[in-house]
């Protein structure tokens, strides 16, 4: 038995880990492999994944993996007998060769590592480059240079408000105040978007050189990294990843502390950020003073954003020209997307700036599933909003989203066909931020309150003939009488969503109909001639609406119907329809 | 020893006794009957002879018909009584395993913005809490009103929910205000004022669920676990129901966690597996 220097990577991210990596990485490790446990590369689609590095520099990687698979894939890779007796052809899971057409149009500066080294292992970093740009601040650049570089660069925050990051840190550069502290908003709360996540888990090094280099450049000796508690992994690859560098004496004199976000979407306002790491409710307070003139313990404070930190290594190391060679004239570099929905190649992207949004759900997401028809694109989350598919090919610009009504946001884009509806659509994200508002500013409490109200009437079929004309009131009154981005921006989904669907309100609102087949109150189900009488919807009915009658056709008796789906998704035969 | 067990106990007692009587019975009905055979074949030899034996012969018949016909209601009826025995076992056993809970701990005057569920306000007193977990929290935390937070994580990752005592003990030793705690512990969706359930169910409601049918698992598992309206907690206290905004997981919606483990590509047959498997 030879074994040839092979380097086998298992994707162990929080999705990975959703879809079985662990079972897959047992399996390689019996086969007596020795698995190198990486991040997330992005591919979530395709989890779990396994990638063969072969001495020769080629890598095979190989999708949707089980511990059968991995089984034959050790053996394939360690044992050459296995591949001389049994062949090439009997790995079963097909092996994507070097770069999938996912891969084909992105551009990796943020995730370049991730899915390549093991978060946990400090030399891996390093290997690459790491802590390379924090060396040369502290041996060459000083901290104007590096506010410098960053603002040639054209860095814009990446927590979805775009604004400049150079500019934040020479501000905060510029007060007098000795204490200054540096903050790390890994407090990602948009439903929908996941690339922090992924940031922190696979590559948290990256994101602590970056916070480095903040504090070098504003002269902070102290550092937060503030972490939604939903996210356990990063939470721990991040403090694992500190002792490390502590130990390595990277950091200098600079102290970091991981603290984890107690659930509240508005604690990524950073007013509302800073209230809640000093223990109290996390409610944003009136700007100015902006937190770079009196921000944590009224001392000058930098927020920034887990993408746009990770981006500054990247940007002292290859040149503020490099990155500013990528994207558009307002916009520069890229911009990692969670790209997810009805695409049939979902995941975690990065693209440069100035890529058309069709480009992203045509080329990279391939496509929609089960070849409906694309509809909208939903971007930014519940402060963003739905891009009509007429409008897709508007350019990713934070300039040129916002002129269509949506905004950039932390980066969620979700893809929806034609069998999703934007009042449901509109109404989901209102629910999130009603939810959410912390309850400081009038409109946003009792607004966002009465618009979902007039959604939910909309989506129960008892609309009002003015509900319209009142939503698009209360749109404005919100988004104007609101303190921070939360309540500003929550009217968004519905204002984009009733600028370009407006019939679909109009249908909801008149003919008590939801065009899309989505809203429980305003559809029927109904089996059609194509019921072959086999029962498996009635088996499948959790709620017994549909009698047990083989070989005859079935009924559905809407009295009992609760609209779960189940009889359709069950049906074989297409015989379930929505009316 | 509950009620329920002690019906269970009664009525297994019972099925036992009429199982030992019918096969006691079939054992003596099979060891007369041959002998009863024998009896009425002789008389019938010796009618033959004599014809004065008839009545006897009559009677004899009459008498082991009788004997067998009796038996036979006897059997039906011990029949029936060994059904109902055995359905009273069963149900009292479901209930005996099922045993009810200890008595869930009532929350203090602070109104919690939480779904706390319909927690029953406990008739008994609790059994009192080990505290010496707060105070080792403290000395880790520290104990200025900026660490109230990461207190209160620390407190609910070992208790599981913020239990009175151990607010009240955290008031007591360090500088946080009881109106801080009431304060925070209501404004982030993280705390728990009442207890959970023995595994958490967090079913995903970010947009890509949402859009992939999160209403339909969330609503089969309510119905499977036969959560009552406005409860987030089953009945048995074994599943607390979460709907939470995002889980990361987006492109397996949707998604659930039970306990940690994530499951992806759900449909509601699948997340009715998902928590069978953990049960």
């Amino acid at each position: 038995m030879s074994r040839r220097a092979v380097e086998i990577r298992v994707g162990l991210g929080s999705c990975g880990i959703a879809s079985g990596a662990e079972a897959v990485r047992d399996a390689l490790e019996r086969e007596g492999a020795v698995v190198k446990a990486v991040g997330c590369n992005g591919m979530c689609h395709r989890e779990p994944l396994v990638e063969v590095l072969e001495p020769s520099g080629r890598s095979i990687l190989y999708s949707n993996v089980d511990a059968p698979a991995a089984r034959l894939i050790a053996r394939r890779h360690l044992r050459r007998w296995h591949a001389d007796l049994v062949g090439q052809a009997s790995t079963p899971a097909a092996g994507l060769q070097t770069r999938p057409e996912f891969l084909e149009k992105q551009r990796r500066i943020v995730l370049e590592n991730c899915g390549e080294i093991d978060p946990l292992n400090i030399d891996d970093y390093l290997a690459r480059d790491g802590y390379r740009a924090l060396e040369r601040c502290a041996k060459e650049l000083s901290p104007e240079r590096v506010i410098a570089a960053i603002s040639a660069s054209g860095l814009r925050g990446r927590g979805g408000a775009g604004f400049p990051t150079g500019l934040k840190w020479e501000r905060a550069r510029a007060q007098a105040d000795p204490v200054k502290y540096v903050i790390c908003n890994g407090d990602e709360g948009d439903p929908g978007a996941f690339m922090d996540r992924a940031v922190l888990e696979s590559d948290p090094h990256r994101v602590l050189e970056g916070l480095a280099i903040a504090a070098h450049a504003v002269g902070a000796a102290e550092g937060y990294l503030y972490i939604r508690a939903e996210y356990p992994l990063a939470v721990r690859n991040v403090r694992a990843a500190i002792r490390q560098a502590g130990e390595r004496g990277l950091l200098g004199s600079l102290r970091l502390e991981v603290r984890e976000g107690a659930g509240a979407f508005v604690c990524g306002e950073e007013t509302a950020l800073i209230a809640s790491l000093e223990g109290r409710r996390g409610t944003p307070r009136l700007r100015p003073p902006y937190p770079v003139e009196k921000g944590l313990r009224c001392h000058p404070t930098i927020i920034n954003n887990v993408e746009t930190l990770a981006c500054v290594p990247w940007i002292l190391r290859h040149g503020a020209e490099a990155f500013a060679a990528f994207g558009t004239r307002s916009s520069k570099g890229t911009k990692v997307f969670a790209l997810a929905g009805k695409v049939n190649r979902g995941g975690l992207i990065e693209v440069p700036m100035g890529i058309t949004i069709r480009e992203v759900v045509d080329d990279i997401g391939g496509g929609m599933k089960n070849g409906r028809h694309f509809k909208a694109a939903q971007i930014g989350g519940p402060s963003g909003g739905c891009i009509p598919a007429r409008l897709a090919d508007t350019p990713i610009d934070y300039d040129a989203l916002a002129a269509t009504g949506a905004i950039m946001g932390s980066g969620g884009l979700v893809a929806l066909d034609d069998r999703d509806c934007m009042v449901d659509i509109a109404r989901f994200f209102l629910r999130f931020t009603q939810a959410e508002s912390c309850g400081k500013c009038t409109f946003c409490r009792i607004g966002t309150k009465r618009m979902l109200e007039i959604l939910d009437r909309l989506c129960e079929g008892h609309g009002r003939p003015d509900d319209l004309q009142k939503l698009e009131t209360l749109t404005d009154y919100v988004s104007r009488g609101s303190l921070c981005g939360l309540g500003q921006t929550a009217p968004n989904p519905v204002a984009t969503t009733l600028h370009y669907f407006r019939e679909e309100y109009e249908a909801h609102l008149h003919e008590k109909r939801c065009p899309a087949g989505r809203c429980p109150a305003l559809i029927r189900y109904r089996v059609t001639d194509a019921c072959i009488g086999c029962t498996l919807c009635a088996q499948a009915c959790p709620v017994g609406a549909i009698a047990y009658r083989p070989y005859e056709k079935h009924a559905v008796d809407d009295t009992l119907c609760t609209r779960c789906d189940m009889c359709r998704q069950a049906c074989q035969d297409d015989a379930v329809e929505v009316v | 020893m509950t009620p329920y067990r002690r019906a269970a106990w009664a009525a297994a007692v019972l099925v036992a006794a009429c199982v030992a009587f019918l096969l006691a019975d079939y054992v003596v009905a099979a060891t007369r009957a041959p002998r009863e055979a024998g009896l009425v074949k002789s008389l019938q030899e010796q009618l033959k002879s004599d014809a004065s034996l008839a009545p006897n012969l009559a009677a004899e018949q009459k008498r082991i018909t009788e004997a067998r016909l009796a038996r036979k209601l006897r059997d039906r009826w011990l029949a029936w009584v060994l059904i109902a025995a055995a359905c009273a076992f069963l149900a009292s056993a479901k209930r005996s395993i099922r045993a009810p809970q200890p008595p869930a701990r009532a929350s203090i005057s602070v109104p919690s913005r939480d779904r706390q569920g319909a927690v029953p306000r406990p008739l008994t007193e609790p059994p009192p809490l080990d505290l010496s977990f707060v105070d080792t929290a403290i000395a880790q935390h520290g104990r200025t009103r900026e660490s109230a937070i990461p207190l209160l994580q620390a407190i609910q990752t070992h208790y599981r929910y913020l239990p009175d005592e151990a607010l009240r003990r955290v008031c007591e030793l360090t500088d946080v205000t009881p109106a801080q705690i009431a304060g925070t512990s209501s404004f982030y969706a993280q705390f728990r004022r009442s207890p959970v359930g023995k595994h958490v169910v967090r079913v995903c409601h970010g947009t890509a669920c949402h859009v992939s049918g999160a209403r339909q698992i969330t609503e089969e598992l309510r119905r499977y676990l036969a959560i009552p309206e406005g409860a987030d907690t089953d009945p048995s206290r074994t599943f607390t129901l979460d709907e939470v905004a995002c889980l990361g997981c987006c492109s397996l919606a949707p998604v659930l966690m039970v306990d940690g483990h994530t499951a992806g590509r759900l449909t509601p047959a699948s997340a009715r597996n998902a928590l069978e498997e953990t049960a």
